[in-house]
């Protein structure tokens, strides 16, 4: 008798424990290499045309111009065998799909028949939040069940509270949209049509999360029957060993990389994002301790991470699982076979009960803000590492906090429509140890994604365009600044009902740099309302054409009479907007390296040809002496500029002792604002690990407590 | 013999290397030798007579003194203790908030201090900015890179 998928599952956990291997030997790689490899490049040309096909039957920009889309070949257990290109952050999520549904019964009752088409978008489940929805196939070969295909994609509607699948202010999951957790949406590859009826009445824009399920059951297809052909030419038996030493070859050369590139030792990071709900706004706090153990072993611990809330800025298990999955491809991994064998060398510690692991499926992960910079600031861990190993090529400051506007209502046609613009897939890149970080490049979880024609944006949203520009000194300073991400200016045009709003974060300084290098700056959105545009139009004026030089005087609000409103962090619930209203959205810049006064003046220089830079930045921040005429570096004042700049340091640092007895009293005395307290109070409360350290670090007696920084108010009531 | 002519390691130590050369670095098997080769460089470079351990992070270097004890030094010679303990504590501490913060960071860049602020840690000998924290007021330093130098020194031999 064949065993169940359950036992399988079982039985595959126990023989990696006990081997510490996937597969015992690689005797078919050993034995014919060539034929070996030859069946993996076909795997891989599988998923990629099924990557390509998908794309191109889906009516949605996400996946089809933008590429936020990927595809994946897994073993019976659910392990992932061969994986596309696209939304590499999702490599691990449908894994977790498959052995969720074999963990709860599924292969009994509904079945996993041929055909069968499952769909998830349950994000404690599998995926980070409502938009990321994935399906999967099972692949039958002679009445054994010997693999599945799946695609996953991100729609940008889901039927939530407000429009456009981010929810900036959901307080529980059901403020999130319309979630079906692994859920059978089609048989004998037929589309079922009451379940699409579901969609159709159940959110804004149906187009395009029923398209997207067109195109990953395409996709899948296409796998599965490629599958079928490969096994009929290999033998099923080659297949099933060759998946399973696919996997163990990359665990192998996983575990000789790090061996080889990272020196032992234990490296941390501190991320953050803060919670903006109204009365109870809270920073939150995630950290990461990566250890490089002597054996060849990455172990990420987030311990102190903070309590989960009811606020849209936690993740999900899978969530964390699937970043650092995605930083280790990226950052360490980039060449090998990407697969499952990549996490199985690495060990992961994320409390239970903390943002990054909720003990309730409850709690909204709409924006799943803290898991994503703990995710990021994983791969800070490893550049510090990389670095005191030498490779410098390979060292990085941070990439940005992303972030983007929602609108929902009646769309220029007059149908009912709800979407986010996602053109945050082009932010700035992060700084190098050896270069700038590039404009508008990228970002971490799509390493390929795109930010999307102005015009496709504008067919998919009322507003217009009246700048798409790259972010003047959005980068954060240093020896090599951080990319520039994008500014974008919109008129509200050609809709009677609509709402705008925007996702983003608390005003924290949005990604850090690296090694004295400076982080990019806090978000923020502009939002005119009530305008003069129509008159400025009709009388022939000139209308702003984006931030300008100064942002803390934009041309826009300098140019346009409106009720100007700033909202610091750009987080802001969807609210109605009019003809002729204007607002912002930027995509976030990525960190600095070094020290901004070590900057090679001639990169100023070329900044400024550029226009993404300005001559207050490269006076105030860079301390280079430009003429502004003549555009020639004046290189003694430069140097008398540098000089100064090292001596106003020496008189406002302060020794750290002397700094740390002061802050000391600060905290005694529960000086701290709301926000940073509530963040203390909470993961002291929750990390005994995170107390100990900070009662030794502030040289504060084991009796100490926190005070609650809310009490004052219960009493008030 | 290295794997890369001194030359261009030293071009990527001293920022002097092309984009082709840099790509070219990037795309390559890692060499198994540029953890000695960077040491060798370093020592050439900054002339001293006690031997480097391990490049700490920009303008910072584990050195192995004459009695033994192993200490992070600054390239300008400022040492900062023991390098298990945070370098940190031995350096020049500025909170950037307020004022200080609209010095470099314009209108709505700048991020509200209730929620975070930048710590800057400078060396007290050359006055060289090596870090910048994003933290929260009354956050502890973080302590970046604590090294197993034994198993470093190990894989050495
Ligand atoms: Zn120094």
């Amino acid at each position: 008798m064949m065993m169940s998928l359950k036992d399988r599952l079982l039985e595959r956990d126990r023989r990696m424990a006990e081997l510490g291997r996937y597969e015992e030997k690689l005797e078919l790689k050993e034995r014919d290499p060539i034929r070996f490899e030859l069946l993996y490049s076909k795997m891989v040309e599988s998923v990629t045309s099924a990557h390509e096909v998908a794309r191109r039957v889906s009516a949605s920009p996400m996946s089809r111009e933008l590429g936020e889309i990927i595809f994946g070949l897994y073993t019976p257990e659910g392990d992932a065998v061969a994986l596309s290109r696209g939304l590499l952050i999702h490599v691990k999520t449908m894994s977790r799909m498959i052995k969720w549904m074999i963990e709860n019964g599924y292969e009994d009752d509904p079945g996993f028949a041929e055909g069968d088409h499952y769909f998830n978008n349950d994000p404690y489940i599998g995926g980070a939040h409502c938009p990321d929805q994935m399906i999967v196939t099972p692949i039958w070969w002679e009445g054994e069940l010997v693999g599945w295909a799946g695609g996953l994609t991100h729609t940008p509607e889901t039927g939530g509270s407000e429009p456009g699948g981010f929810i900036p202010f959901a307080r529980s999951r059901f403020d999130e949209g319309l979630f079906l957790p692994c859920v059978k949406v089609a048989e004998n590859d037929k589309i079922k049509r009451d379940l699409e009826v579901l969609v159709e009445r159940g959110i804004r824009s149906p187009i395009y999360w029923l398209t997207d399920n067109r195109a990953k059951i395409t996709g899948s297809q296409i796998i599965r029957e490629d599958v079928k052909g490969l096994i009929g030419q290999f033998g099923v038996d080659y297949f099933a060993k060759a998946c399973r030493e696919y996997i163990e070859d990359t665990r192998l050369a996983a575990e000789q990389r790090i061996r080889k590139v990272l020196p032992p030792g234990t490296y941390r990071e501190v991320s953050w994002r803060g919670s903006m709900m109204p009365g109870d706004e809270t920073l939150l706090h995630g950290p990461v301790a990566m250890t490089v153990t002597r054996e060849g072993r990455l172990n990420f611990d987030y311990e102190g991470m903070s309590p989960a809330g009811r606020h849209p800025f936690q993740g999900t298990l899978p969530t964390i699982e699937g970043l650092v999955m995605n930083v280790v491809i990226q950052n360490l991994f980039y060449d090998l076979k990407h697969n499952e064998g990549v996490l199985l060398n690495i060990g992961l510690n994320v409390p239970k009960g903390s943002a990054g692991n909720p003990s309730s499926i409850f709690y909204p992960t709409a924006l799943w803000g803290i898991t994503y910079g703990a995710g990021l600031a994983s791969g800070q861990a490893i550049s510090r590492a990389y670095y005191a190993k030498g490779y410098r090529e390979e060292v990085h400051a941070t990439s940005a906090l992303s972030s983007a506007y929602t609108a929902g209502g009646l769309d220029q046609y007059g149908r009912p429509f709800g979407a986010h613009n996602f053109e945050f897939a082009a932010a700035g890149l992060f700084a190098t140890a050896v270069m700038d970080g590039l404009d508008t490049a990228g970002v971490e979880f799509n390493p390929e994604g795109e930010m999307g024609d102005a015009e496709i944006w504008e067919q998919m949203l009322p507003p217009v365009y009246l700048s798409r520009e790259i972010h003047v000194d959005g980068g954060g300073y240093g020896k090599y600044r951080g990319g520039n991400g994008v500014m974008s200016l919109y008129l509200v045009s050609g809709t009677k009902d609509i709402d705008i709003g925007a996702f983003g974060a608390a005003p924290i300084y949005s990604a850090p740099g690296l090694m004295g290098g400076y982080p990019a700056g806090a978000l923020y959105m502009w939002v005119g309302s009530r305008t003069n545009m129509h008159r400025l139009i009709a009388e022939g004026r000139p209308i702003p054409s984006g931030e300008g030089e100064d942002p803390a005087h934009p041309d826009f609000v300098e140019m346009v009479e409106a009720r100007w409103e700033l909202i610091p962090g750009a987080n802001r619930s969807a609210q109605p907007a009019r003809e002729g209203d204007l607002f912002t959205a930027m995509t976030g810049d990525g960190g600095g390296f070094g020290d901004p006064i070590e900057r090679d003046p001639e990169l100023i220089l070329r900044d400024l040809e550029n226009q993404v830079t300005t001559h207050w930045t490269a006076r105030h921040v860079y301390c280079v002496a430009i003429d502004p005429e003549t555009m020639e570096v004046d290189v003694a004042a430069t140097e008398q500029l540098r000089r100064k700049q090292r001596e106003e340091r020496r008189s406002v640092g302060m020794p750290a002792q002397q700094y740390k007895a002061r802050e000391r009293e600060t905290i005694l005395r529960g000086d701290l604002a709301k926000p940073t307290a509530r963040m203390f109070h909470a993961v002291l409360g929750s990390s005994e690990a995170f107390r100990r350290a900070f009662l030794e670090f502030w040289g504060l007696p084991e009796s100490w407590e926190m005070t609650d920084p809310d009490r004052d108010d219960e009493e008030v009531e | 013999m290295p794997e890369y002519p001194d030359e261009l390691i030293r071009d990527l130590l001293r920022d002097g290397l092309s984009s082709e050369e840099l790509e070219g670095l990037q795309r390559q098997d890692k060499d198994e030798d540029r953890f000695e080769q960077v040491l060798r460089l370093e020592q050439e470079r900054l002339e001293w007579p006690e031997r480097i351990l391990l490049c700490l992070q920009a303008h910072l270097y584990v050195v192995e003194k004459d009695d033994g004890s192993k200490v992070v030094r600054c390239d300008c010679g400022q040492e900062f203790g023991d390098y298990q303990r945070n370098w940190k504590e031995s350096a020049l501490v500025f909170e950037r908030a307020g004022a200080d913060a609209d010095a470099i960071y314009r209108g709505p860049r700048v991020a509200d201090p209730d929620w975070s602020i930048l710590r800057e840690f400078y060396c007290p000998g050359c006055a060289t900015q090596l870090d910048v924290e994003v933290v929260p007021r009354g956050y502890p330093f973080i302590f970046n890179v604590e090294l197993d130098l034994g198993a470093v020194e190990l894989r050495r031999q």
